[in-house]
């Protein structure tokens, strides 16, 4: 049978008893602290790791849109470029038809030469309308000049052709501004032929824009098919 | 004897409150932790942020610097072309000048291709 405990084993138990609940305690305490360790070391790294992405992402779009505006502007550059030398052979070209309009108007002064033209332009007309009868138009100052062509013409029209030469007459209608050459009229004021001068020009600078071009400024380099 | 008794009930009653304390010092902790790890990691953020800012400002200066270069790198080109197309023309425009001239006045009147004599 157990006796009552005296008092120095009442005093040990209530030591070990109080110790046990410090130590209790403490162990629960620590745990609690090394858990609040870790959980803080993750969410501190979720976070941080969240907005890193976030910022990265972002700086990346910053980086491609400066890109795509460095090609823009540098396309735009180019595309500057490009145009103003085509504005510049443009003006050149203007310059050159102006100068060559000039000229035209000079031809008649070759009084010889200029009759032959005549000749030649009436005689033009007259295979390209194939009509019995053609009336020709001509600036008032040849009028004489154009006759005597438009007579010449018909004549060889008829060796040419076999056909009787055509019924010409000539009216001094043609525009005073116009540099010289003839209109031919015909199957009643149905058909013109504008071989005036200044429509030849006006015709040869179209046409021979190509041939220009590389007389003027060389092939062009850039060009794949030239057939 | 009841009172040896009450006062032993006293000691674990005073522990039990230290113990307590002691658990609750640790759930303050808990909690003072957690908000540490919001703040810290927005000082991390930041210092992020402010890193790849500065990279970004580095970039996009070097960027408009060879913007510059290259503009008038391509002015310049411009200009050797414009003044090349200028001297090109003026060496050739009279020839071409001519040459427009002399088409202008060359007429060759011929028979229309299907054009066919009529016998007689």
């Amino acid at each position: 049978m157990a006796r009552p405990m005296n008092d120095d084993e009442v005093a040990n138990e209530m030591n070990k008893m109080v110790t046990f609940i410090k130590q209790e305690a403490l162990e629960k305490a620590r745990e609690i602290r090394v858990k609040a360790d870790e959980e803080f070391a993750i969410e501190k790294a979720k976070l941080v790791k969240q907005e890193t992405s976030a910022i990265d992402a972002q700086y990346d779009k910053k980086r491609k849109q400066a890109e795509v505006a460095l090609k823009i502007a540098q396309s735009t550059q180019t595309n500057k470029s490009r145009l103003k030398l085509l504005q510049a052979r443009e003006g050149h070209l203007q310059d050159l038809f102006g100068a060559a309009r000039t000229e035209l108007v000079k031809l008649p002064q070759d009084k010889e030469r200029y009759a032959e033209l005549l000749e030649g332009l009436v005689l033009q007309g007259l295979l390209t309308l194939m009509e019995p009868r053609a009336t020709v138009l001509s600036r008032e100052a040849d009028l004489q000049l154009v006759q005597s062509a438009a007579t010449r013409a018909a004549e060889k029209y008829a060796s040419l052709t076999g056909h009787a030469a055509p019924e010409i007459s000539v009216e001094a209608t043609l525009d005073k501004d116009s540099a010289g050459g003839v209109k031919l009229v015909g199957a009643a004021n149905r058909i013109t032929i504008d071989n005036s001068l200044d429509e030849r020009m006006r015709l040869l600078e179209d046409r021979m824009l190509p041939e220009i071009r590389t007389d003027l400024f060389g092939a062009n380099e850039n060009r794949r098919f030239n057939n | 004897m009841a009172a040896q008794q009450s006062q032993g009930i006293q000691t674990l009653l005073e522990a039990e409150k230290e113990a307590a304390k002691v658990v609750q010092q640790a759930r303050a902790y808990r909690v003072q932790k957690l908000k540490d790890a919001r703040s810290e990691a927005e000082k991390e953020i930041a210092e992020y942020k402010a890193q790849k800012e500065t990279e970004f400002q580095t970039f996009s200066s070097e960027r408009s610097g060879s913007t510059q270069t290259s503009q008038s790198a391509v002015d310049q080109d411009t200009e050797v072309k414009l003044a090349q197309v200028t001297s090109s023309y003026t060496q050739r425009k009279n020839d071409v000048v001519k040459k427009l001239l002399e088409r202008a006045v060359l007429v060759e009147p011929t028979l229309h291709p299907n054009f066919k004599a009529k016998t007689q």
